[in-house]
């Protein structure tokens, strides 16, 4: 199927990029060099950096709004490293997820580390105090993880965000 | 009573498309002094010159005004219309009604209308207090200087040559060439570089018109077009350039060690030292930098005399130059030889250099397999440090892989963001002149996109890919080190659009090219300018493209942008036919819309000495008092003195008082 380019639809993609904060989506001559280093698109998620950003580019908003590939970016920086042309690829892959989010398209593969966040206060958690113990170490880390009120203010600023809407906690 | 001819120009809808030419037209009509207003499609067209020329001789109009485009390009054009009627061709006067009202106020038409209206009243104003000038002229020294000996300056200098001047080639390095004698070969033909431009430099060598001047350098200009004062500064060498057969004696026992440019750092050089085997002139130079001073006498003192035989005890280079042309007992003098020579004309043929690798961090600058492509170029080539054969730095072995990196430095905000044009050329070159000779290497090449833009050259490029070199679409982004050796490419390939990483033994850069920074004082001191991308400023970018602001300095090659070696040659025949002209007229004309002083009204207060920016003001006793004069060859019609003046005693021609004053009444109407 062939994707049909118009004017109105280029113009609300990139509009809606820059108002996420994604400005450089406009310097982007496709080069490729973010996606050769890109961890994420390695790890086998296709639609990030140059991809994400010519779909953008050719207006493709709503299409691509189930996109999971997003959610993989692990926001190393290292595509604004190398950008040739101050692009940012990366603020352009946050700009499109935060698009997502207000959209309510939350990747499924995002929901379990929302769920984690909510409850521990942190998005991944693995509990390390024997570990910590074996070095000479406090058990319990001085974070939101053992403490109940940091978990209750996490809770409450979730309670109050857009995030509260999809219904995951 | 003046008599004023007003022409408007539609200038197709470039003015008439938001001016309404005809109010403009029947404004001028009701100016004092108009006698003829008209408009024309084009005035610049044959009609339209036609109209104003039919006026000046039925006797109708003894002034013109022509209200349309710029006076930068279409002044001396109507000026000459005015000329062949046979009037003064300064009582012309141009309105800009376009840059000035057309273009600028271009959503305004009724505004842009009455401005132009103003526009044209001030010129007629001034028009009608026009004065009759007179052309000055003066002699041409007939004589050319270039600067750098690569290929551009080689083919400047040939050309002049061969049309009977005298000309000056003036190389910094010890021989000329450039980096077109580093190059192996040269696309789309192959042909070896070397012996298509030895013979070229052998006929810059002997040509009875051209004085080589290499291991030189300019260091001052002074002058204007025709009449050029160049001080050149001949670098010291110890070697008697007289005396020196390029033998290579001196060479072969200086225990001295360097990097040698030439090879690009590739091998080491002595100290004593001749540029490379085909050099022109082939002579030897001592880098003192590299010196060791290895007979442990310093050097510019005088050899100690061995009390045994009686004998001064001399280095080996001395010793072992059989025509005795090597004297390490001079003095080091850091201004060297200082030599002046008088020239009509001068180009700039300068060249570039290749970006280093240490600037692309995430490309594993570190490893000596990540080479530039002006590296490997040495490499392949039959004089250079492996003799032709295709051998990886680290350790001497002959890669199996090899990646070539395009756009390293070019289209890149972080550092340039120009496209240097010859690196897709080169990189393919490279790979076929391997994949010939060693067809069992495997061959990648990255790029951006494939710019193979020349006569031969995308046929050149489809042919690399029969051969079976790899063309990957997408740009690298960064090179890890696997071990000590070997590299992992991190490249990305946009058709399949997916991550490819490829084991390579050895990672070639193309590297962007650059004005090198020795050029900038160089620019300082010619009166040049810098483009956005760092090289030298043309005077148009299509229309002037040899010529520079100032005038008798012409531009050849790299020095003004990057270009390939057809182009540079094309660009270099060019700049020589464009500095050749005032040595061919035997003199060139000066402007009389320049300042003039009125010795009389002059008080001596010398406020306009260190004023005027061209230098052109001096104070002269003339009778019993210092009076103000100007060089009319300096002065360029700014003025800053005029305006200065407490005695109103400098006239500035084309621009007086009452003129100005006409034009200011007009404006303010």
């Amino acid at each position: 199927m062939s994707i049909q380019l118009s004017k109105e639809k280029i113009d609300e993609a990139i509009l809606t990029i820059i108002a996420n904060g994604g400005e450089g989506i406009l310097q982007c001559v496709q080069c490729g060099a973010c996606s050769a280093v890109c961890p994420g698109v390695r790890a086998g998620f296709p639609v990030l950096c140059r991809l994400l950003i010519k779909k953008l580019q050719e207006g493709q908003l709503e299409e691509i709004i189930e996109e999971t590939s997003t959610w993989g970016c692990q926001a190393c920086n290292r595509c604004t490293e190398v950008c040739p042309q101050g692009v940012r690829p990366l603020e352009v892959v946050f700009a499109f997820r935060r698009y997502q989010a207000k959209e309510l398209a939350i990747s499924t593969s995002s929901t379990l580390v929302q769920m984690t966040l909510y409850e521990r206060g942190h998005a991944v958690f693995t509990d390390a105090q024997a570990l910590r113990e074996s070095v000479g170490l406090p058990g319990k880390a001085p974070t939101s993880a053992y403490d109940e009120k940091a978990q209750k203010e996490i809770q409450t600023l979730m309670d109050n965000s857009p995030m509260s809407e999809l219904g995951l906690f | 009573m003046a008599k004023v001819g007003v022409y408007v120009c539609h200038c197709g809808s470039n003015i008439a498309g938001v001016i309404d030419v005809e109010a403009v037209r029947a404004l001028a009509e009701t100016l004092p002094d108009v006698t003829s207003a008209q408009s024309d499609l084009f005035m610049c067209s044959n009609s339209g010159q036609e109209m104003i020329k039919q006026d000046i001789q039925d006797g109708k109009v003894d002034r013109v005004v022509v209200a349309a485009c710029t006076p930068r390009t279409h002044e001396p054009i109507f000026r000459n219309t005015c000329e062949a009627a046979g009037l003064n061709k300064y009582f012309f006067e141009m309105a800009n009604i376009r840059d000035q009202s057309s273009w600028v106020h271009q959503h305004d038409p009724f505004g842009a209308t009455e401005k132009a209206k103003l526009v044209v009243a001030s010129a007629v104003g001034k028009a009608a207090r026009l004065k009759p000038l007179e052309d000055k002229f003066v002699d041409v020294t007939k004589a050319a200087m270039v600067i750098g000996g690569g290929v551009a300056g080689i083919f400047s200098a040939l050309e002049l040559a061969n049309l009977g001047y005298k000309t000056y080639l003036v190389e910094k390095e010890p021989s000329i060439g450039g980096i077109m004698a580093m190059l192996d070969k040269t696309f789309p033909t192959n042909d070896c570089s070397a012996c298509i431009l030895t013979p070229l430099m052998v006929d810059v060598g002997n040509h009875p018109n051209i004085e080589l001047m290499t291991y030189s350098e300019v260091i001052d200009v002074d002058g204007y077009i025709g009449n050029f004062k160049v001080k050149v500064k001949k670098k010291q060498s110890y070697v008697d350039w007289n005396r020196c057969t390029g033998c290579a004696a001196c060479s072969e026992v200086c225990p001295g060690r360097t990097s040698d440019v030439f090879n690009q750092g590739m091998s080491q050089r002595s100290a004593t030292y001749i540029h490379f085997p085909q050099a022109v002139p082939k002579k030897a130079v001592i880098d003192m930098d590299a010196c060791i001073s290895c007979s442990g006498r310093r050097v510019g003192t005088a050899p100690t005399i061995d009390h045994k035989t009686g004998f001064p005890i001399l280095a080996p280079c001395e010793n072992a130059c059989p025509s005795g042309a090597i004297n390490l007992s001079i003095n080091y003098d850091p201004f060297g030889e200082v030599v002046e020579v008088a020239v009509g004309t001068i180009i700039a043929a300068t060249g570039y250099k290749v970006m280093e690798k240490d600037a692309f961090k995430e490309m594993a600058p570190s490893s000596p397999n990540v080479i530039t492509a002006l590296q490997l170029e040495r490499i392949i080539s039959a004089t250079g440090p492996t003799g032709g054969q295709l051998l990886r730095p680290s350790d001497n072995t002959r890669p199996k892989t090899i990646n070539f990196l395009s756009c390293m430095g070019s289209r890149d905000v972080r550092h340039h963001t120009y496209c240097s044009r010859i690196c897709c050329m080169y990189m393919v070159k490279q790979a076929r002149l391997i994949k010939e000779k060693y067809p069992d290497i495997n061959i990648f090449i990255h790029f951006i996109d494939v710019r193979t833009a020349g006569k031969g050259y995308d046929e050149y490029y489809t042919g690399a890919r029969r051969m079976g070199i790899h063309i990957l679409k997408g740009k690298v982004g960064g090179i890890q080190k696997v071990g000590d050796e070997t590299l992992r490419v991190l490249a990305y390939d946009m058709e399949s659009q997916e991550n490819i990483e490829i084991e390579s033994d050895l990672v070639v850069l193309a590297t962007a090219i650059e004005l090198p920074e020795s050029t900038k004082t160089l620019a300082q001191t010619l009166g040049l300018q810098f483009d956005g991308s760092g090289f030298f400023r043309e005077l148009h970018p299509k229309l002037g493209p040899v010529e520079t602001s100032t005038q008798g300095i012409f531009l050849a090659g790299c020095c003004q942008g990057p270009k390939d070696i057809p182009d540079t040659v094309s660009q270099a025949k060019a700049a020589a036919a464009a500095a050749a002209i005032p040595l061919a007229q035997g003199h060139v004309r000066i402007a009389p819309t320049i300042s003039e002083i009125h010795p009389e009204k002059c008080s001596g207060c010398g406020i306009c000495v260190p004023l005027c920016p061209y230098f052109a003001i001096t104070l002269k006793t003339w009778g019993d008092r210092p009076r103000a004069e100007i060089d009319i060859t300096q002065c360029k019609g700014c003025g800053v003195c005029t305006a200065t003046c407490p005695s109103g005693a400098i006239v500035l021609h084309g621009f007086e008082e009452e003129q100005i004053m006409a034009q200011i009444e007009a404006l303010t109407r």
